[in-house]
């Protein structure tokens, strides 16, 4: 990930604020950023989201497509990740640069979100054992400044409040020969049920504190983080520690309560202002990119 | 200003595609009227003075027609007294994508300069565009999009006229979209109601598309057929072997049953009946079509019981009838007997021709009785009476192998009761190639040596010239041999010839030749209104018999010789051997146990019955019906050569170059064969020789139905002459339904029913056994004498038929009492 150069003084500033429970930009060691969350930015897809938390952009399409369903699972429909990590974001992810980082992620992503307790992958089945939807999660960065992981499980999870699936039928001949019907009416389309999706929280271990929503200096002061996923009853669901340096079982459960604290506490307002923006209706101006 | 559409599509593969499109507004587009005065790039296409006489709309006015209005009133649009229409692009892509004829239609019409219509791009308009709203299906969409353009219209054309008096009225006959377009401010009239109100033009109402009302929309949407299976699944369904592939025949009695013969080798079933008119599935005789046979617990053996495409007065009765019918008869017939049966699926190829029909009053109907088929042309084929009394020296066959016959590539003279459409040039089949008294005629000759025994010495063929000494008809020839007061050189050559020609027969006798009977009918015509006078059934001379015999020992010489010639590409002629069962039939009738010919013969000429001469005849008359049909075929192609008929190991036809193709390919081989003419390709290949083969026999077989149906017209018209006839006549078969009655005194056939649709049916008991059908508490044999009435039945103009019923026994409730004969005399309503 982007390197920042912190010199030795400017670490012990920054931990000695986080320690009084003051960062550099005046947040508080639980604070997030500036958030800014617009979906349907994009209209070939079948829902998308474009989130800025402080300077990272992120874009979230989803694409729905009708698939074949798990041989495991014949009853399910699933979820594929892909992260592109644009060069515009930050200069190393120039050439292959990125793509380590995007398979971290995507991985991450699809252990965090596909499993029938975030999306009720039940509802993609169309068909079970023959055909079923397929939601193909394209996250693309477009400009990094720490935090990936919680802006795009955020963008993810307005990306698939948005997204519209549309409505089919099977019909059957005589034969058994299946046919998917579409329905003609574009209004006429199926919504998932995101209540359940849950968010990411990383937690920067920065001296013997933790802050969430950490930016790149903040990042570099920091040995480990924990990813921890949750959702909107503050049940944890993944757990993830990154970086090389290591914690403490204590400092562990510690930053796990304030992880399931912090995520609880995002999914109320994210989803209100989801909902405030879908009743807006097609009069919305758009922002789009230019915002 | 920039929209887009969006909309979701499936692809080919199976995929759900959403697809988005750029839509531009723009604002800039013109309303092509000429009262507004912005922007002039193209000259205004609508009049300012548009005025066209009609009481409810006395004001100058531009026509707004809704999709449907185009559509179905196209007529109308296009009537030069219709001007001044605006085509909105909402309506114009719904009428593209719903009929590219009236697409196509309502284009030139915008195109001519003097109907001043003009096509308004709304969907393109700032103003007039809309998008689609929840809930709102494609079509309420477009109508929402037509009022709105309309409106604008309005608006504008009142604000650029100042309030004038100009409007524009919208034509649709969607009332739900004129309740809308009312509440909207709109002038809205049906299309009937505003060209009802061109009070100065009322003759464009003749023009009106007649719509069906809302209330009474045709709601019968009754599936009256399983709908075909696309191509696609049928071809899966073949390949996978759940389809059977094959040729659909209909079957001639049976207008509700029909025959696939499955076309693939091993294949272990080779023949479907099908049953009924769903099962059928409007397949026509000799398509290819796909069938699905049933399981096995539905199999049946093909009914005995005869149908008649009856006139159909109640169609849907009738039809549970005749399921019912069918459905009963599957009962009675023990296992071993059961054919597949199977319905039709798809048809694969049609086999289009031409058809001849009328319209009944139930369209429906009349294309369900629609299994026959019709043939443009027939080939007849009957003997003619003049008769040459050389036998052995046969004409000269007409040699000119290019253009003349290979337009005939077929069969030939047309004889269709007593005109006669000839195969060649009539100055050649009636004059050049007719041996006449003291005339010298090219002749192909076959010359025997015999001794007195009529054993042949010595057989030459060779081209000749004739110069005949006398010609002479069957009964002058006959007249000659009895008279035994004429002793010249002619009448002499006559009885040493009848001699030699009655060994002949007996020896063919002899080998097990069958003498079988088929009733020959001959009408005798008015000569000035061709209508049959009276009718009887031909009268065999001796003489015939010689002749026959003689011409029967050339076609086996001939045939001999080309075959002996070219062993590969001989054109022969043979009669399968019937399959023991086709005997069945004639067993239960005769009781009598047959194996071959000659058995046949034997027992045929056996079988008399004291009292009642009659009875050998009908023997013989069963015992051809047993038969197989003759058929021509390529030597090369068959190895089977024997004629069962006439117990010759070889036989061919030769005899009759002017009437039969066959017999000028055979006259070619021959010429071949004693180096009278060159060789030509086609002659000697075994395949093509083998297609001929099929053609003529098919033409033959086409040539006999046309006989019989010609027959049977006659017939009709003889009787209708006549009115009311009581009549003689014998059981020929009997029926599960009814009895199949020979009359001898005119060679017909006809069917008593005793179901009746009108009352109930008589108790029938049917014993496929005997056969016999006892009903209620008389039992029918075969071949039991019976009295019937014979009338015509003209109550359907198209189905004009023989109706017989039963006089004599006296059945009560089935018989009907002895009409008078009175021909004017209305008809008696008969048992049908």
């Amino acid at each position: 990930m982007a390197a920042v150069q912190v010199s030795e003084a400017e670490k012990v500033y920054i931990m000695h604020g986080v320690r009084d429970d003051l960062r550099l930009d005046g947040r508080g060691c639980e604070d997030y950023r500036h958030m800014e969350i617009e979906t349907d930015v994009v209209s070939n897809t079948d829902g998308s989201a474009k989130i800025s938390l402080g300077h990272t952009d992120v874009l979230v399409g989803v694409k729905a497509e009708i698939g074949k369903p798990k041989a495991m699972v014949p009853d399910e429909g699933y979820l594929e990740f892909f992260v592109d990590c644009s060069a515009n974001a930050t200069p190393e992810f120039e050439g292959r640069g990125g793509e380590e980082l995007g398979v971290e992620l995507s991985n991450t992503l699809y252990k965090v979100f596909n499993n029938r307790q975030s999306v009720d992958l039940r509802s993609l089945c169309i068909c079970p054992g023959e055909n079923c939807w397929v939601l193909y999660v394209d996250v693309l960065l477009l400009q990094c400044d720490g935090n990936l992981f919680d802006a795009i499980s955020i963008a993810i999870k307005a990306a698939l409040f948005n997204t519209r699936i549309p409505k089919v039928h099977i019909s059957e001949d005589e034969e058994g020969v299946k046919e998917i019907e579409l329905s003609d009416d574009p209004y006429d389309c199926m919504r998932l049920n995101v209540e359940n999706v849950p968010c990411i929280v990383t937690l920067c271990k920065i001296g013997h504190r933790h802050v969430v929503d950490a930016t790149l200096q903040e990042k570099a002061c920091s040995v480990a983080s924990l990813l921890i996923s949750v959702t909107h009853r503050g049940t944890v669901t993944c757990v993830r520690k990154m970086g090389g340096g290591s914690l403490d079982p204590e400092s562990i459960f510690e930053m796990t309560e304030a992880g399931k604290r912090v995520g609880k506490a995002l999914h109320a307002p994210l989803m209100e202002l989801l909902q405030k923006e879908e009743s807006l209706g097609k009069k919305r101006q758009k922002v789009g990119f230019l915002g | 200003m920039l929209k887009s559409k969006t909309f979701v599509k499936k692809t080919r593969a199976g995929g759900v595609l959403k697809i988005v499109r750029e839509h531009y507004l723009r604002d800039d587009i013109c309303c092509g009227s000429e009262v507004c005065k912005e922007r002039k790039d193209e000259a205004p296409v609508l009049q300012e003075d548009a005025c066209i006489e009609s009481n409810l709309c006395s004001y100058p006015h531009y026509l707004i027609p809704d999709t449907n209005v185009v559509l179905h009133q196209i007529d109308i649009l296009e009537d030069p007294l219709i001007r001044n229409v605006i085509i909105l692009q909402t309506v114009l892509q719904e009428v593209r994508h719903r009929s590219a004829p009236a697409y196509k239609r309502i284009k030139d019409a915008i195109h001519e300069k003097e109907k001043h219509f003009y096509t308004f791009t709304n969907e393109h308009h700032r103003e007039t565009f809309i998008e689609r709203e929840p809930g709102e299906s494609a079509n309420d969409r477009n109508d929402r999009a037509i009022r709105v353009a309309a409106k604008w219209y309005a608006d504008h054309l009142a604000k650029k006229t100042n309030g004038g008096s100009l409007k524009v009225v919208l034509l649709t006959d969607d009332r739900a979209n004129k309740e809308k377009a009312e509440q909207y401010g709109l002038i809205v009239y049906r299309c009937e109601e505003y060209i009802k109100s061109l009070i100065g033009n009322p003759e464009l109402v003749d023009r009106l598309a007649l719509q069906p009302d809302d209330q009474n929309e045709i709601t019968d949407s009754k599936l009256l057929f399983p709908e075909h299976l696309p191509l696609s699944r049928i071809q899966s369904g073949i390949k996978n072997g759940v389809l059977l592939q094959g040729t659909f025949h209909a079957n001639r009695d049976n207008y509700l049953e029909g025959t696939v013969f499955i076309n693939r080798e091993g294949e272990d079933i080779n023949e479907v009946l099908l049953q009924g008119l769903q099962n059928l599935n409007r397949a026509v005789h000799q398509d290819v079509v796909a069938v699905e046979l049933f399981p096995k617990e539905r199999w049946v053996a093909p009914s005995s019981v005869v149908l008649q495409d009856d006139s159909p007065n109640d169609e849907d009765a009738e039809e549970d009838e005749t399921e019912n019918k069918l459905c009963s008869c599957r009962t009675h017939y023990s296992n071993n007997v059961l054919y597949p049966t199977g319905r039709v699926v798809g048809i694969i190829k049609r086999n289009w021709r031409p058809y001849c029909g009328m319209l009944s009053q139930s369209m429906i109907k009349e294309v369900t009785g629609f299994n026959y088929k019709v043939n443009k042309v027939f080939f007849l084929h009957k003997k003619q009476t003049n008769i040459y009394i050389h036998v052995k020296k046969l004409r000269h066959p007409i040699k000119f192998h290019g253009v003349l016959y290979q337009d005939f590539n077929a069969y030939n003279l047309l004889l269709i009761f007593s005109q006669r459409i000839d195969m060649v040039p009539e100055l050649l089949s009636s004059n050049l190639c007719s041996l006449r008294s003291n005339v010298e005629r090219l002749a192909f000759s076959c010359i025997w040596e015999m001794n007195h025994n009529a054993e042949i010495i010595k057989t030459h063929f060779t081209k000749s010239v004739i110069n005949s000494k006398a010609s002479l008809t069957y009964a002058e020839a006959q007249m000659r041999i009895d008279d035994t007061t004429m002793n010249d050189d002619i009448t002499k050559s006559l009885r040493g010839l009848n001699r030699l020609a009655k060994i002949l027969k007996g020896r063919r006798t002899e080998k097990g030749a069958l003498t079988l009977s088929s009733p020959e009918v001959r009408f005798h015509m008015d000569s000035e209104t061709h209508d049959p006078i009276d009718l009887q059934t031909k009268e065999l001379k001796e003489t015939n018999s010689m002749v026959e015999e003689f011409m029967l020992l050339a076609n086996i010489s001939v045939a001999q010789k080309i075959y002996d010639e070219f062993s590969e590409c001989a054109l022969l002629r043979k009669h399968p051997s019937p399959p023991p069962s086709n005997y069945d039939i004639l067993i239960k009738a005769a009781k009598s146990r047959l194996d071959s010919a000659k058995a046949l013969a034997d027992s045929l000429n056996n079988a008399t019955v004291e009292n009642f001469p009659y009875f050998n005849t009908l023997l013989r008359i069963l015992a051809t019906r047993c038969m197989m049909q003759a058929v021509y075929f390529c030597s090369g192609m068959d190895s089977d050569f024997h004629h069962y008929g006439l117990a010759s190991p070889i036989y061919t036809h030769f005899t009759s170059p002017i009437r039969r193709y066959a017999d000028i390919i055979v006259h070619r081989l021959l010429a071949v064969a004693i180096n009278a003419d060159s060789t030509y390709p086609e002659l000697m290949d075994k395949h093509k020789q083998s297609s001929l083969c099929n053609n003529l026999n098919y033409r033959h077989k086409m040539a006999q139905y046309a006989q019989r149906a010609s027959v049977a017209f006659h017939t009709q018209l003889f009787f209708k002459n006549k009115g009311i006839i009581n009549e003689e006549g014998f059981i020929l078969f009997v029926r599960k339904n009814a009895i199949i009655i020979l009359i001898p005194k005119f060679g017909m056939e006809g069917a008593v029913f005793f179901d009746n649709k009108d009352k109930p049916s008589p108790r029938l008991i049917f014993d496929s056994e005997g056969p016999t059908l006892k009903v209620e508490q008389h039992t029918f044999r075969m071949f039991d004498k019976v009295k019937v009435t014979i009338s015509l039945d003209a109550s359907n103009i198209q189905h004009q038929r023989i109706r017989m019923a039963l006089i004599e026994p006296v059945i009560p409730g089935v018989s009907v009492p002895v009409p008078e004969s009175e021909p004017e005399a209305k008809k008696p309503k008969l048992d049908c």
